[in-house]
């Protein structure tokens, strides 16, 4: 044994850690990231004859689905805000959420081939496919924006100028946590028990019609208003409208309810994640 | 820098067989709840239940107590026969998978290759692919970006370089893919088995490029190949692994002649005390027979410079015949190389015997059998000794820089001359 002393770089044992990325690490992976993000936009487009013209399409044409079912023929009411801009609002979110979620859930069934032959920080997988979902959101949120300024000036909603419209971030900041969070737990168990897919499948459909994306909160009978309340993507999804639009129900309460929710979530399942991640390239 | 860049201490890996869970949670959680609540019997794995009871406890260790170090600048081949826990070793050490118990500690970036093409996808352009598979092997987009070209034009592809690679050729797709991980340039390098993909003139460019690598650059490199020859030509070391567990380590000619030793299931020799006991009928019987290599000038093993001596003995259970032997020269896919007769011989009652040389550096390598049969009269089949012996010759090739298998069945040296006949004068 000749100069073994001395500082190893690295050290592989059985041991799986929490925390097993260090910052510098990921950073040295960052352009894996961008590159991953760039290869999720292009693979969404190609061969296709709209091309990136889907970004807004998809929501556009749920919009109009929307109106006519939900509007027109349902009845349900959208408080005082016109339709178009209540249900839009509640589609670009939503979107922004399941898309993050179902995305990041399918983690290591997606990347099984990849991660059976390459070691790189497994967690830049789940971040490429949030990242990519919150630009595709951005692109969205804009025209989100676009409308509710076409809606001020010549159908009279009046905005809501004040402080409470720079909280709006915050509400996609912590839609997009909870996303990634719920996502990454639910990679894990996927990989393991493949029945959970399907679960999962029905599981996002059903959280739909408890999150005020077709309704406000307001709608709902006082009696069984708490099962929409305790959905924790509800605080944030008022909080959202009544930043930006004036509108929504919400109490500090409820807001800091959700707000632990999505950080211990988020924490949590970071940590599973990667405790588990090395260990599940044995079972996928 | 120290001198030991890698160094791997008692490691172990276990793999369970069967499986390792039941595979549905609604099963694990009953199992779960039989066994950690109840204090049951594990309904899964009952003794009459549908999983086999051994099956559970049964398990395989793919690694066993392995300690080695690698120095900076070693060329290392891990050799060893298939499901020896080569590639388990090396996706240890490139972080993929977790021992079981024990430490492999390093120094250094370290880069994998286990697989040529990890990371591309079929839809995206051959630029594309260049830098996301580069990004995935751990490079920077400087550095691909510096390397681009290089890259480019190592693959021969720079005409569909913007064109998705589902429409290349497969050779045009392996020759990108390898292209991008020749210009990786960490620390350690990995390598599992890329040689075997391409044509010979790839081939050849792939190993003159990880020779480049190993001998200009100092790098140190692990190499996993099933070609001896390429062992021996590229790494300066060796580590042989045999079902787990760590053989030998050392010199690359003296640990590939051990392992080439053990490994050449040969029947070199047949012999028989008493004629009831031996092959063969009222008129013949084979006494002994045995193929006698002359290796004392080479190695261990027999390889394609190997002269080789077939020699036989037979009882002649008959008076005043003419007898003649024929050697049949097989592959191991049964084709016929050669059936050679020899000259017949008057003989009486006794033992017969006779030897025929085939000489060295006229069969291809290969595996390959040898039957005997005995004539009478030059025409009367007497006896036909099938596959009386068999073994296998290795690969040896001097100053030529292909490790492709070599092809045809003989490879003779003839004399063969080549030279400059006359001068186009400007």
């Amino acid at each position: 044994m000749v100069s073994s002393n001395g500082k190893w770089d690295w050290e592989i044992s059985n041991k799986t850690s929490f925390w097993s990325h260090g910052v510098k690490e990921l950073w040295l992976y960052r352009h894996l990231l961008q590159g991953m993000v760039r290869r999720h936009f292009l693979l969404y487009y190609h061969q296709t004859v709209l091309g990136p013209l889907w970004v807004l399409l998809q929501p556009i044409l749920t919009l109009v689905t929307y109106m006519v079912v939900f509007n027109k023929l349902v009845g349900i009411s959208t408080g005082g805000l016109p339709p178009v801009v209540f249900y839009a609002s509640g589609i670009i979110l939503w979107n922004f959420f399941s898309d993050s979620f179902t995305g990041t859930s399918s983690t290591f069934r997606e990347n099984a081939e990849v991660f059976a032959k390459v070691y790189f920080p497994r967690i830049i997988m789940p971040v490429s496919v949030l990242s990519t979902h919150f630009l595709r959101f951005l692109i969205q949120l804009v025209m989100f924006l676009l409308v509710i300024v076409y809606y001020s000036v010549f159908q009279g909603l009046t905005l809501p100028f004040g402080v409470w419209m720079l909280a709006f971030p915050f509400a996609i900041l912590f839609i997009g946590a909870m996303g990634l969070g719920l996502g990454l737990l639910f990679s894990v168990v996927t990989a393991k028990y493949r029945d959970m897919t399907n679960l999962v499948a029905l599981g996002i459909r059903l959280l739909l019609f408890v999150t005020p994306v077709i309704y406000p909160l307001v709608a709902i009978p006082e009696k069984t208003r708490w099962i929409v309340q305790l959905n924790p993507l509800t605080p944030l999804f008022e909080l959202f409208r009544l930043s930006l639009l004036g509108e929504g129900s919400l109490t500090p309460f409820q807001l800091l309810y959700s707000v632990l929710f999505t950080v211990l979530v988020l924490v949590g399942a970071v940590l599973f994640f990667n405790k588990q991640g090395d260990k599940l390239i044995d079972v996928i | 820098m120290p001198d030991v860049v890698i160094e791997v201490e008692n490691l172990f890996k276990m793999y369970r067989l069967g499986t390792i869970s039941t595979g549905s949670f609604r099963r694990d959680l009953q199992r779960w709840w039989t066994t950690y609540v109840l204090k049951k019997q594990d309904p899964y794995f009952q003794l009459d239940g549908e999983f086999n009871p051994a099956a559970q406890h049964q398990s395989i260790l793919a690694l066993q107590d392995i300690n080695f170090q690698v120095r900076h600048g070693d060329v290392m081949g891990i050799i060893g026969s298939n499901g020896s826990g080569k590639s388990t070793l090396l996706k240890i050490i490139s972080r993929i998978v977790r021992p079981t118990s024990g430490t492999v500690k390093g120094r250094g970036k370290i880069s994998s290759l286990l697989e040529v093409g990890t990371g591309f996808h079929k839809e995206l352009t051959g630029r594309e692919n260049i830098y996301i598979s580069g990004y995935i092997l751990g490079m920077s987009k400087d550095e691909i970006r510096k390397k681009f070209d290089e890259i480019v034009a190592f693959s021969n592809v720079e005409k569909f370089i913007d064109t998705p690679v589902k429409r290349y050729s497969s050779g045009m797709y392996v020759r990108l893919a390898f292209a991008v991980a020749a210009h990786l340039e960490p620390d350690i390098l990995i390598v599992d088995e890329v040689l075997a993909v391409g044509d010979a003139d790839f081939q050849k460019k792939c190993l003159g490029k990880m020779r480049e690598v190993s001998q200009h650059s100092g790098r140190t490199i692990l190499f996993v190949s099933h070609s001896m020859q390429a062992v021996k030509t590229l790494c300066d070391k060796a580590l042989w692994l045999n079902q787990g567990k760590l053989k030998a380590i050392g010199d690359v000619n003296s640990v590939v002649n051990k392992y080439l030793a053990t490994t050449q299931q040969a029947k070199l020799k047949q012999h028989w005390h008493t004629p009831a006991e031996a092959p063969g009928n009222e008129w013949v019987r084979m006494k002994a027979v045995e193929l006698v290599p002359h290796q004392e000038v080479f190695e261990e093993y027999l390889d394609i410079r190997t002269p080789l001596t077939v020699k036989f003995q037979f009882w002649n259970m008959q008076d005043d015949v003419l007898l003649s032997v024929g050697l049949h020269l097989f592959t191991s896919n049964g084709e016929c190389i050669f059936n050679v007769p020899s000259p017949p011989a008057h003989c009486d009652k006794g033992i017969v015997e006779g030897e025929c040389m085939i000489p060295g550096n006229f069969l291809n390598d290969g595996s390959y059998y040898i039957s005997m049969v005995i004539v009478r009269d030059t025409s009367v089949e007497l006896f036909n000794f099938n596959e009386c012996l068999s073994f296998e010759l290795e690969d040896y090739r001097e100053n030529l820089q292909w490790y492709g298998k070599w092809w045809g069945a003989v490879r003779p040296k003839l004399p063969f001359r080549l030279k400059q006949a006359e001068l186009i004068l400007q």
